[in-house]
């Protein structure tokens, strides 16, 4: 129940955020990362802090985040495929045994089917995730945006102290 | 407005962030590490493996690892070796490539074959190591390791048979079927051939010439007649012809049917062996009691020896090519994790040199140690060279003589061999039961060697265990004991020496034990005396109630397939017979017509 508070509160903020839609949508499409991929890994500590320093909306990554999770419990098997065909396809080999031998890269489990099929995947879906938000904010602030702003529910939500921390990573 | 891209006071807190995450590693890492290495070693070994204590110490980049215990895959309550401490010194540019390598380690309080206090939990799933267990297990139930019977002949009244599991009765009927067809397809051969028309038309025509005068038939009638003669022995030959090919029908027929009745007479002797089992006769068979005594431990100890090789063989992959394993445990699926080595660059897992020494200065296993363990790796290609591991314990003055185990795995090349030699002079020999029998064997203190190779798929191996002073204990919970099975405790019990040679050769697919000892020969001999009589009646009864179902079922076959045999042959040769004759006689004719030139001359054709 916390959790889809949480969630909830998550998605108000974020959609009445003073950010753009298109900081919302950069910041949806970064925390889709955090989802889609095992989330122990080094490349998701990076993703992490590019959320934190870049100016995106950090409540659009908690938000892509929460919602991508689902989907990547989802798409595993497809993850599997897609990874096991990269690192057997003879012509990357080379490749991957140079990352193998390389100081610190694995790491990053790239070596790992789901890890590597996973990233691949997010940076394919990454470009459309963030037109698809950017879309979709624009278009909920333009309706029925207003009205939930002046709601007293909204009012409740960005009243608590939480809301104060959350304003400390708002976009400017 | 111009929009900024960084988040410049976002590095405060991410920094304090990241500084909290190296708390947390710092505090948990040793635990979390501890946790791993018992959960990846267990998965890897197959067995329970227990780590009472790890402690990392970044500075001279080692691992201090504290009470360790390995279980016995499968001995659950006994564990295969047991540590105080063993720290490694790892290699600090191999680990920033993620790989362990082990320069040097170094162990203190070794022990083999404790008791465990808790026993191991079995280790399931579907890792290579718990497949392996099983495999093994079912490798070792191949072996058809006879169980002693000492039933009492006298309880023997009668055998009862059920026909449907008697293979002779199923055989026959299977050979009636084949001879019933071959029957039918060499009576369509014999219709097909058409024999008859030709030697009936070959026979009028050498009547025809024989009642002419060539004289009066002029050159045309003469050339026309010859002409005729030699068309009609080519049919004869065309017909000798197919009768041959049916005759090689008839001969193969006839050698299918009686291959068919030999595997009847194999049949029945399964039948006879079913039958007596029924019976479960006493056993004075001098090889059948070695393997019954000492088969089952026997086979223990190779299924051991073979598991551990087979781990060696998954682990330690010759060549260079990626490598998958499943990937780790977690909440997401695992995938596959897959290895690209590279030559000149370090293997996943290498220990370059392990060298214990120690000394146990009291009790029973008193002595010096040496042991060695190198190149063991994950990737022999890269290393180069087989691993090695050798072990030594010279103990003079205490009971103990010596200890000396070497064992060479080579799997740098497709061509991998193992093999494992150890041999132990003066130490305590576990005991064990005899299966079947309520009999416990302690051989004491004695010499044991182990001798195991394995080329490919090719094994040999070789166990043998000597003491001089066994003993033998009864089991009391056992309930009142055969006289049979009395007379071989009488036996067993007055022996102080033991000595046990078990041998297993073949594939891995198709093994062979043998196992002999200084008792077989000792209960053989004395049962034989006491109820050899007795046991060859109780066969002869199997042998005769066999015979009194199959006899019925196999005799009619039997006959059924001599007909067939007999007619076939006495019609191809009947063919063959009349076939030489015409063509005798056309032969003869047109000899008289060609005034003694050869038939197969061809006359010089004339004009007129």
């Amino acid at each position: 129940m916390l959790t889809l508070l949480k969630l909830i509160q998550s998605l108000i903020k974020t959609l009445h955020s003073d950010g753009t839609p298109g900081q919302v949508a950069a910041g949806i499409a970064l925390g889709a990362a955090l989802g889609l991929t095992p989330l122990m890994n080094l490349h998701n500590l990076i993703v992490f802090s590019l959320i934190v320093l870049l100016n995106v909306s950090f409540g659009g990554g908690m938000l892509g985040w929460a919602l991508f999770v689902p989907l990547g419990f989802l798409l595993d098997p497809v993850f599997d495929r897609i990874g096991a065909g990269l690192l057997q396809a003879a012509s990357l080999r080379p490749l991957w045994t140079s990352w193998y031998n390389t100081p610190l890269v694995p790491y990053t489990n790239f070596n790992n089917t789901v890890v590597l099929g996973s990233v691949a995947g997010w940076l394919v879906l990454a470009v459309p995730i963030f037109f698809a938000a950017r879309w979709a904010v624009a278009r909920y602030r333009a309706t029925v945006g207003e009205r939930v702003r002046q709601s007293k529910f909204y009012k409740a939500v960005t009243a608590s102290q939480a809301y104060n921390v959350y304003k400390l990573f708002r976009p400017s | 407005m111009r929009v900024k891209i960084f988040r410049w006071k976002a590095i405060g807190p991410l920094l304090l962030l990241l500084a909290a995450i190296l708390v947390l590693v710092v505090i948990f890492a040793e635990p979390v590490a501890r946790d791993t290495t018992e959960e990846v070693s267990t998965e890897l070994l197959g067995t329970q493996v227990d780590v009472g204590r790890l402690d990392l110490i970044p500075k001279t980049a080692s691992v201090d690892l504290g009470a360790l215990q390995v279980a016995d895959p499968f001995e659950p309550r006994r564990n295969l070796v047991e540590a105080d401490r063993i720290v490694l010194k790892l290699n600090p540019e191999a680990l920033i490539e993620k790989k362990l390598v082990v320069e040097r380690f170094a162990l203190q309080g070794m022990r083999f074959g404790t008791a465990r206090k808790t026993p191991a939990r079995p280790v399931t799933g579907d890792g290579f190591a718990p497949q392996a267990v099983r495999a093994v297990r079912q490798w070792s139930k191949q072996f058809d390791v006879p169980l002693l019977r000492f039933t009492p002949i006298d309880t023997i009244k009668q055998l009862v048979l059920d026909p449907t599991r008697l293979g002779t009765v199923q055989a026959a009927q299977g050979l009636l079927a084949r001879t019933d067809s071959t029957r039918q397809a060499l009576e369509q051969g014999f219709k097909a051939l058409d024999v008859g028309g030709t030697v009936d038309s070959a026979r009028a025509l050498a009547d025809r010439l024989a009642g002419t005068d060539p004289r009066k038939l002029g050159l045309d009638g003469t050339r026309q007649a010859i002409q005729s003669a030699q068309q009609t022995l080519k049919q004869l030959d065309a017909a000798r012809k197919q009768v041959d090919g049916l005759q090689r029908n008839v001969t193969q027929g006839v050698k299918l049917l009686g291959a068919g009745v030999q595997s009847l007479d194999e049949a029945r002797r399964r039948d006879y062996a079913f039958a007596k089992s029924l019976l479960e006769l006493p056993t004075f068979s001098a090889p059948e009691i070695g393997n019954a005594f000492f088969g089952k431990v026997s086979v223990d100890r190779f299924q051991q020896v073979l598991y551990w090789t087979e781990l060696a063989r998954h682990y330690m992959p010759p060549g260079l090519l990626p490598r998958e394993d499943p990937g780790p445990k977690r909440l997401r699926a695992s995938g596959a994790t897959v290895r690209f080595p590279k030559e000149h660059s370090w293997p996943t897992f290498l220990l370059e040199l392990g060298q214990v020494d120690f000394t146990i200065a009291e009790g029973l296993l008193k002595g010096a140690y040496a042991a060695s363990v190198q190149g063991l790796t994950s990737a022999p290609a890269l290393y180069g060279k087989p691993m090695l591991v050798k072990a030594t314990r010279n103990a003079a003055g205490s009971a103990i003589a010596g200890l000396d185990v070497g064992v060479v795995v080579d799997h740098r090349t497709v061509n991998v061999r193992d093999s494992v030699a150890a041999r132990l002079r003066g130490v305590k020999l576990p005991s064990f039961d005899v299966p079947g029998l309520p009999f416990r064997i302690a051989p004491g203190t004695g010499s044991a060697s182990l001798t195991f190779a394995l080329r490919g798929d090719q094994l040999l191996g070789h166990w043998s265990i000597g003491s001089t002073e066994v003993a033998w204990a009864l089991d009391s919970a056992g309930g009142p004991r055969s006289d049979l099975e009395q007379l071989v405790w009488r036996v067993v019990s007055g022996l102080k020496r033991l000595d046990v040679d078990a041998e297993v050769r073949g594939t891995i697919k198709a093994p062979k034990l043998s196992v002999k000892s200084n008792l077989d020969d000792a209960i053989a001999q004395r049962l034989k005396a006491v109820v050899g009589e007795e046991v060859a009646n109780a066969e002869a009864l199997a042998r005769a109630k066999v015979d009194s179902i199959v006899t019925g079922k196999v005799e009619p076959v039997k006959q059924r397939i001599a007909a067939v045999q007999a007619d076939a042959t006495r019609r191809v040769a009947d063919e063959q017979q009349r076939l030489a004759k015409a063509q005798a006689d056309l032969q003869a004719e047109l000899k008289r017509l060609t005034g003694g030139l050869a038939p197969e001359i061809k006359l010089p054709k004339i004009k007129l």
